[in-house]
């Protein structure tokens, strides 16, 4: 979030939530047995799986006659998502530890004044996410026989890409660089896919507007690859912007990526073109890891976060996005999904502009006695639904605001479905 | 240095140079004005570059006939890692006042005693060369015209894995993972170059070695990419071993690199295989950027050190220098340009392994009084050298060290030339005229 950056260099605030920077003054004392991390919220995760992955094998083995060679990477690649969910649920309190030793933690903001407000919150857990998804990531190369030199090229411009992003977001979480340098590293770490990108850099133009514009295709070039590089920007910092609850991160990035791989098995079995099939199972390659290792994150970071996911989170998530949205060939519909993070930007622009005043946090106002959040002035959607919908618990929030992004996403499909050879 | 394990979890220690662990303690007092980086040693630095770089300019302009498409990516690459050395000289002073303010620093163990033995060195600049690298090779992909798609897998799984070392590198100085671990990172970060290789997995059997195998060449198949992974392993730990001193780590970088681009311009040079040209073409575009980048730090890093490597640089160099070795096919020559770091291995080994005790530093025993170090018990190559040359002051050793890496190579390459009788002597006069007095 760029509201949270450090006014004074004196303390060690490094926080994903908001957090009042006065209360990160480094202790001397040291806290020799940390208490051990809380449990994973399984029985949540298995449900919210249930919910946001049963449309999608329905469409996968049901539905669709999908070619058997494709399904049985997907099928593998699923398999791998798997073992890494595991194996990130496994790492996480392992490196809560490492994390917390060396000062990387947080404050609950949304918490201060309660019990709960004085536990220090590891933070930058994305760090284990971004890794377990490279390995997997990695690893799945030896496992899709259906690749051609061409594939691979895409396939590791990709993971340079998100590795750099990677890199670059732990950076930011431990040295705590400007909010102007933040914007500009997302151009820098999406520089291999803009290289690598070898494909049309023609848009069609939606039938009503042909007449005006004279072409049915326009061939944009460079402009393309701009509005490539843009695109990563954006998705990177949208999803960094729309936070600062228990759980709105991870959860906006997995109901998104449920959403991609729904339209992406829906594109597969609905086309006959090999090329364009491959595009889309591209897309899946990535998400479907991207899916995993984030679920396996939101069991320990929904309502009541014990770990934060820090800025190596958010950024990681928007370029792996970002780059499927590029590969599969399908951005302009990743960022009808991405909705309620323009509708957030647009509303922040006035204070990320300096337009308005900007305070160092946008979040809503805590009442300890009650518990609940009530929303302030700050042109942030969080606040805008507090305003519009009353006061509300932060997890009864968050479970709201994922709603919202659901609702979006599926509006997107309906919005395709109706608009199927009216706008294409 | 995998002596450099803290044995606590208290402090905040995380130091490329050893250090005492109980110096680390957090600082609640706020210095607002940190005493600003001391300048680089640009002198130095240009008397290194114009040695270090003369018989490799020479051999690529004067000497050899090159293609000229092929001269023309070299030298855009050249200029490109020019441009990246000037970007990181700039970019280090900034880093270190972030990387400073978040504690990420350690204190000088061979001047304690001293006045600078005080001073907070920052750690980690590893960072700053390993982003720069990066950048300047995804641009360096919009000139290369000569390309094909093949090209672009190696190079972009090369980008993968070196990327990924970095971050991991980096994850290591920041949250100081347990030393098992950091033997298994290397081959973790090495699988995007296993999965991409293509290339042949045939050794060839040396001559006199051919009546007892019976084959000319033997194709190793997956055994073939177990040593590529070994070898990812191996040059990464192997330079964060031989370190300690200032100016060690990278210095041997240098003097490894600079080895490495004379090797490719010769083999291009006496081919006319344009396949053995453009694979030794590879080990050129990302070696040149290697040096540029890290002849800036070593303008900081330097006796005496302004900023700390941290393991991010050693494990960034290391995996680049066998990213090149791999990918440009020429993996045995380098491990013979290695070979202080693998006599260095084999001396650490009864201590590594736990036969022989091994202390939490295996450095030299610093003497405040005369300035000299003196070598100790422990097995590595810092020490003996030490114990079979006598006391030296840091500058001087280092100097030695990285001429004897000089020497090993190129006697390793040419072996009729013999070394001077009274090395130590030659040696000396040898480091007065490029270091200046030490």
């Amino acid at each position: 979030m760029a509201a949270r950056k450090r006014a004074t260099s004196t303390t060690d605030t490094s926080t994903a939530k908001p957090v009042p920077t006065d209360s990160k003054i480094e202790h001397k004392t040291q806290e020799s047995a940390d208490p051990p991390l809380a449990p994973p919220k399984s029985a949540f995760i298995f449900k919210l799986s249930l919910l946001l992955l049963a449309p999608y094998f329905y469409l996968l083995f049901c539905h669709y006659k999908i070619q058997h060679e494709l399904k049985r990477s997907i099928l593998i690649n699923a398999a791998l998502s798997l073992a890494g969910f595991f194996l990130t649920v496994k790492m996480i309190p392992v490196a809560s530890r490492y994390v917390l030793r060396r000062n990387l933690f947080g404050y609950d903001i949304n918490k201060k004044g309660t019990p709960q407000g004085t536990i220090k919150v590891p933070e930058s857990l994305g760090i284990v996410v971004g890794i377990v998804f490279l390995v997997l990531a990695i690893i799945f190369q030896y496992f899709n026989f259906t690749a051609d030199s061409n594939w691979l090229v895409e396939y590791n411009a990709a993971l340079a890409c998100i590795c750099f992003m990677t890199l670059l977001g732990f950076v930011d979480d431990v040295l705590d660089v400007p909010w102007r340098v933040k914007l500009l590293l997302p151009s820098i770490a999406a520089l291999p896919l803009l290289m690598a990108y070898a494909g049309h850099t023609t848009i069609v133009i939606p039938k009503p507007l042909i007449p005006y514009v004279g072409h049915g295709v326009i061939d944009l070039g460079w402009l393309y690859k701009l509005y490539m590089g843009l695109l990563a920007v954006f998705c990177t910092n949208s999803i960094n912007i729309h936070a600062g609850i228990n759980g709105l991160e991870v959860g906006q990035t997995v109901v998104i990526a449920s959403a991609i791989l729904i339209h992406n098995i829906m594109q597969i079995g609905a086309s006959v073109d090999p090329e364009y099939q491959q595009a889309h199972a591209f897309s899946i390659y990535l998400t479907q890891p991207l899916l995993a290792t984030s679920m396996a994150l939101l069991s320990y970071n929904w309502y009541p976060s014990s770990v934060f996911v820090g800025d190596t989170y958010t950024y990681f998530a928007g370029m792996t996005m970002a780059v499927v949205g590029i590969l599969g060939h399908f951005s302009e519909t990743l960022l009808i999904f991405f909705l309620p993070q323009v509708i957030n930007f647009l509303l922040s622009l006035p204070q990320l502009s300096g337009y308005v005043y900007c305070p160092r946090h946008r979040l809503p106002r805590f009442d300890p006695q009650t518990g609940l959040l009530t929303g302030t002035n700050d042109g942030t959607v969080v606040n805008v639904y507090l305003r519009i919908f009353g006061r509300k618990s932060e997890k009864s929030l968050c479970a709201h605001l994922l709603l919202v992004q659901a609702i979006g996403c599926g509006f997107c499909f309906l919005l395709r479905y109706l608009l199927a050879g009216w706008y294409k």
